[in-house]
């Protein structure tokens, strides 16, 4: 027992004296220094772990205690992180703490140490760390293993956009490490001779299987590592709950990015969590969630949609009334009852959504795609609407959906169903206008009617039915049954006045009629003007008429260069005295003529106006074909008279007519102007379309001009043709042509004449044997010489011989004693029959009877063409001075006169004188005193005695010929 | 087992091995029996059809890589893929090798190969892939029946694969993933240098079996009898 009296003091003494060190080491610093400092390393979120305690803690003492921990890299000196961890420290705890590095830790050896300080506010500034514990040294380089090189961090995954550092170690200090991204090198910085570093900011994520860095030293070794690059994780967007029938809330949201590589993170996860009930549930899909509304009436929901992934979480929160979060499902069994051609009723069912509750319903009427009706309905379970104003026979689709009358959230989804209306009759009369043609004795009428709009139709038209009603007559009625989809019909009427009746057919009805008249009566003609055009389409406007008007009708034709020409009309109403007609048929450069009709009350139409014009005028297509006339040596005339004006496509404002010319001046009214191809030409204005002829004056002679004449509309005028060239002529030109030739008309005339007459004038003035009688020489010797002289009478001679002289085929023979003497045109060869008895028939001057004729003896000389050249008998010797025609000519005269006068009567030579007309510019008194002497011969041969020794030798026929010649090329012989 | 188009090949190799096992049947092999010269042309041909098909499986998939490994210069050291059977050998060695080693040597390549073919297939992350890996893995299995069948026609017994020594491409825990990239184109590089070298093979196989034309004779002249 004392024993233990003993222990219980030494133990109580003890104990106080723990506490009194307690108490002591309270009001003092306390030197509590951190113990069994251990650093691991976590590669996979490259972390230093730290984990220490503090041995010196009372039992269950608490004490708040700031940690201050240094880390160093490569060597102690250098530190590199320095941080403060308050916590509260219990007896034996073992502490943590974690240090992420941004270099992989494998990469270089770290150093850590630690020291403490108590936190407590009972102790007063300043207080005092405890002593530092000894560096920990981390190096995990010596537990890499066999291997060259080496590349860290190793499938690290980063989100997009953040900053990594890379690292190598190399085993070897001359290894020069290049690093490439991609296959692209990255700039490295060398942490110790064996380690580089790599510094990449804001990588971006390019594929799922990781971005791979592959390092290499250059010898055939390598190795890298893949960095994995995860989206960053968004916040769900559109997150919202539903209801359709208080049982499931759907929930949904848009996701965003998927955040998982299949390798390295799993796609991120969606978690709902409600807080009034504290459930919480994994959501099997990205996008939505179901959530199994509770029993109990639970109306508030305050849902929490987490999402996270291995980097990331996030969150987002929504609170809400289950009563105003109610979407209806979709409403079923649409039915449509009791149609009819505009009626039909619709009738529906929803989910009920609960016994008091009220839906809000909305229909919509679609007809050709179009929404056409919307109502609006509240029901319980069942709805039902009457559709009404339809179009019979025509296919609509009707829709419903639903939503909570009470606190309307959203709508359901619509259903649909399709519905016909029932048919029914043509509800209008058909647009019917005509057009009628007044032929001698009958009219033609055709009726045009434009087809039934849809709604108006009620179903498809079968045929349109045409009554005629003879006003004249009008127990006459023809009905004409057109089937469709004819538009018109021609009627040939005769002229008497018609009321005709239009009614379009389906297989249900008739339409109302469409009734106009026509009569025989051809109608009025009007002025026609020029329409305006805007921009919506031709404006026109016309005079009110007096009287009682039904209404005006206006027409055109749509394509009127074609036949038919498509007529369409536009009926307007009787106080309308205006209106824009607008076609898309309308094109530029076509001219469209409008009629406006006034409609009388017994439905005859009379034309009131015409009016014409462009939708757009364009510049004319095409130039007209010029003739040029009038050419003058100044002047000409150019016209283009069938270049019609009307089937232009613009109205034709003028002409131009260009004019060039070498000099390039213009003459007055002409302006200087550059064409298109840029020449410079003159230009004159032509402003009235109609004038069709310009002279183009003052030209200058032997001058070459070009003209070209085009037209011109408001917009332009046509298109550049080529020039027609003309060169105007000389001066006098035109005086030569009227003096020359008419002289050598004159001339040529004469000379038919003459030739015609020539037989005649050779007869009358120079016959071949001329007749003695009538010649002037005979009265001349008679009055002054010898009153016994007379003419030797042919048939007092007796012939001795006779020369029959060959002639060529068709010549004339000279028959002796014969007054009228034929002409010879050539002699070949003279031959002397003798007929009388003679001493010498070849040579000598014996009896003969020779004729001589003195006319033809001119050129004989010359030619030498006769052999039987008369000579004189006294003048033998003159023969050679027989030289030229003059000589010849006077020898002879000189001869002749002498021969005359000395040839006594009664002598046997006989000498017939041919009749000797002499030039009256001779000499008479030469004429007088020298005879003629027979130099030459021609056709006409004198017979005389000749010597032969004198006698040239017998001409040839060639020589004849240039004997002839010789003569009609000589002077002219009276 | 799904049929596709894309599996054609497969089942006509494995028709070709059904066909050149019929050789086999002792009720078959009654008439004309045409040596093994067909099956070891028809095997030479299916390996030129597996490296055309290769090639294009070998971009595709090396693209799904990525770079550097879809560049044609990437050559990596052979650090993970040591295990895979080396189609290279020494020219002369290979002259030397004798029928039954030659086609022994190409059957277990093969045979490790479209192990760890099939692998790569379980790995591989996209649908299209491990369709395209899936009819590589049936033709090579053709392929594999095939090399079998000319085994059994020369009358040599099939490799036996020690147990528990059947080949796996797992990812090893402690391997990279870049690594393991690595030994995946190690895979398809090994892949296609042996069927370069397996058509080398069995064209040289063919020209030994092509029989003379006295021989030829000789042996119709037997089956007469």
């Amino acid at each position: 027992m004392a024993v233990f009296a003993v222990f219980q003091t030494t133990f109580l003494l003890a104990l106080l004296s723990w506490r009194t060190y307690q108490s002591e080491a309270l009001s003092e610093p306390l030197p509590l220094t951190p113990e069994s400092l251990k650093v691991s390393i976590n590669s996979t979120q490259q972390c230093l772990h730290l984990q220490w305690s503090v041995h010196s803690l009372a039992y269950h003492q608490e004490l708040k205690m700031v940690f201050q921990i240094e880390i160093s890299r490569f060597n102690t000196s250098n530190v590199i992180w320095v941080e403060n961890y308050s916590t509260t420290v219990k007896w034996k705890q073992v502490l943590h703490w974690n240090w992420e590095s941004e270099l992989p830790l494998e990469c270089a050896t770290h150093f850590v140490r630690i020291r403490s300080m108590v936190d407590n506010a009972r102790i007063p500034e300043p207080r005092s760390w405890s002593s530092w514990s000894s560096w920990e040294e981390v190096d995990e380089r010596n537990s890499l293993g066999h291997g060259a090189l080496f590349v860290f961090p190793k499938d690290k995954l980063v989100e997009e956009g953040s900053s990594v550092t890379i690292c190598s170690i190399s085993r070897s200090y001359q290894n020069n490490v290049s690093c490439l991204l991609e296959g692209v090198q990255m700039r490295g910085e060398q942490l110790d001779p064996n380690v580089s570093a790599f510094h990449l900011n804001n990588v971006p994520f390019i594929r799922e299987t990781g971005t791979n860095i592959f390092c290499t030293t250059g010898r055939g070794d390598g190795t890298g590592t893949v960095l994995f690059v995860s989206k960053v994780l968004e916040e769900p967007r559109d997150f919202s709950c539903e209801t359709p029938d208080f049982k499931t809330l759907h929930c949904t949201w848009d996701p965003g990015s998927d955040t998982g590589l299949p390798k390295r993170q799993p796609s991120q996860s969606y978690t709902l969590f409600e807080s009034f009930s504290g459930k919480k549930i994994l959501c099997e899909h990205k996008n939505w969630c179901n959530w199994q509304v509770a029993q109990d009436s639970q109306e508030m929901y305050n849902f929490t949609l987490t999402t996270e992934n291995y980097l990331r979480k996030r969150g987002v929160n929504i609170l809400f009334n289950l009563t105003h979060r109610v979407r209806p499902m979709t409403p079923f069994n649409v039915v449509f009852k009791n149609i009819s051609d505009t009626n039909a009723t619709m009738t529906w069912q929803v989910h009920s959504i609960g016994n008091y509750s009220t839906l809000f319903c909305q229909i919509e009427l679609h007809g050709e795609g179009k929404v056409i009706q919307q109502h609006n309905v509240s029901i319980k379970v069942n709805g039902n609407y009457l559709l009404s104003e339809l179009e019979p026979d025509t296919q609509y689709m009707a829709q419903v959906r639903c939503g909570d009358a009470n606190h309307f959230w959203k709508w359901s989804e619509w259903i649909g169903k399709n519905f016909s209306t029932l048919e029914a009759a043509p509800s209008e009369a058909p647009d019917v206008w005509r057009n009628v043609k007044s032929e001698p004795g009958y009219q033609t009428v055709t009726l045009f009617w434009k087809p039934l709009s849809k709604s108006h139709a009620n179903e498809k038209i079968l045929f349109y039915n045409v009554v005629i009603e003879n006003l004249d007559e009008p127990s006459k009625l023809q009905l004409h049954s057109i089937p469709a989809p004819a538009n018109g019909t021609k009627l040939t009427l005769d002229q008497c006045s018609y009321q005709i009746h239009v009614t379009a057919n389906n297989s249900v009805g008739t339409s109302p009629a469409s009734v106009i008249v026509v009569s025989g009566d051809t109608g009025n003609k009007v002025e026609e003007e020029r329409v305006n055009v805007t921009e919506d389409g031709f404006s026109m406007s016309w005079k009110p008429q007096p009287g009682d008007v039904t209404g005006y009708v206006v027409e055109w034709c749509d394509h009127p260069r074609d036949l038919p020409c498509d007529l369409q009309w536009e009926k307007l109403g009787p106080n309308t005295t205006s209106t824009v007609i607008s076609s898309d048929a309308f094109i530029p450069g076509v001219r469209y003529n409008f009629r406006i009709y006034g409609i009388s009350t017994k439905r005859i139409a009379y034309l009131l106006e015409q009016k014409t014009g462009y939708s757009q005028e364009l510049a004319p297509s095409d130039n007209p074909q010029v003739v040029m006339s009038n050419l003058t040596s100044h002047s000409f005339t150019l016209s283009w008279k069938d270049y019609s004006t009307e089937s232009q496509p613009g109205f034709i404002r003028g002409y131009h007519v260009y004019l060039k010319s070498k000099e390039g001046e213009c003459h007055p009214g002409f302006e200087k102007a550059i064409l298109p191809d840029d020449s410079v030409s003159c230009k004159y204005k032509i402003y009235n379309p109609e004038q069709k002829t310009f002279v183009v004056e003052n030209l200058q002679p032997e001058s070459f001009y070009e003209f070209f004449v085009t037209p011109y509309t408001s917009v332009g005028e046509g298109p550049l043709d080529a020039f027609t060239k003309v060169t105007t002529p000389d001066e006098h030109s035109h005086l030569l042509i009227r003096i020359i030739l008419p002289t050598v008309f004159c001339v040529l005339l004469i000379m038919i004449i003459c030739y015609l007459n020539s037989q005649w004038m050779k007869e009358k003035c120079y016959p071949d044997i001329p007749d003695p009688y009538k010649s002037s020489v005979l009265s001349l010797i008679k009055s002054k010489e010898n009153p016994r002289l007379t003419i030797m009478s042919v048939k007092d001679c007796i012939p001795d011989a006779i020369e029959v002289i060959n002639k060529p085929e068709g010549s004339k023979i000279q028959f002796l004693g014969s007054r009228n003497s034929l002409t010879d045109t050539e002699i070949t060869q003279p031959a002397y029959l003798y007929l009388l008895p003679t001493e010498k028939n070849s040579s000598g001057p014996g009896p003969c009877i020779c004729f001589e004729n003195f006319t033809y003896n001119q050129a004989a000389s010359n030619s030498g063409c006769c052999g039987h050249v008369p000579v004189p008998p006294e003048a033998p010797s003159q023969l050679g001075l027989l030289t030229s025609p003059e000589n010849l000519l006077k020898v002879l005269e000189n001869n002749y006169m002498n021969s005359l006068g000395e040839i006594p009567a009664g002598e046997t030579t006989l000498n017939y004188v041919s009749q000797l007309v002499l030039p009256l510019s001779r000499d008479k008194d030469s004429l007088q005193t020298d005879p003629p002497v027979p130099a030459l011969c021609s056709e006409y041969k004198m017979q005389m005695a000749i010597p032969l020794g004198l006698a040239s030798p017998p001409p040839n026929e060639k020589s004849s010929v240039s004997s002839v010649t010789l003569l009609d090329q000589g002077e002219p012989h009276h | 087992m799904d049929l596709r188009a894309g599996d054609s090949w497969g089942m006509l190799a494995c028709l070709c091995t059904v066909l050149w096992h019929l050789p086999a049947v002792p009720a078959l092999n009654r008439t004309g029996d045409p040596g093994p010269g067909p099956s070891i042309q028809k095997t030479y041909d299916l390996t030129r059809y597996l490296e055309h098909q290769l090639r294009s499986l070998a971009g595709t998939y090396l693209n799904y890589l990525g770079p550097p490994f879809n560049e044609p210069d990437f050559n990596p050291p052979r650090l993970g893929a040591e295990t895979l059977p080396r189609a290279t050998v020494n020219l002369e060695v290979w002259r030397s090798l004798n029928d039954k080693l030659r086609l022994t040597q190409n059957y277990e390549a093969y045979s490790h190969l479209l192990c760890y073919l099939r692998g790569l297939n379980r790995q591989a992350a996209t649908a299209e892939l491990r369709r395209s890996l899936a009819h590589f893995c049936t033709s090579l299995q053709g392929l594999l029946g095939s090399i079998a069948g000319v085994m059994a026609a020369l009358g040599y017994p099939l490799p036996q694969p020690l147990p528990g020594t059947e080949p796996t491409w797992s990812p090893d825990p402690a391997h990279s993933d870049f690594l393991q990239k690595m030994d995946d184109f190690w895979l398809l590089k090994e892949l296609q240098t042996w069927l370069w070298r397996s058509a080398k093979d069995f064209n040289r196989l063919k020209k030994k079996m092509q029989p003379p034309a006295a021989a030829v004779t000789l042996h119709l002249e037997a089956h007469g009898f």
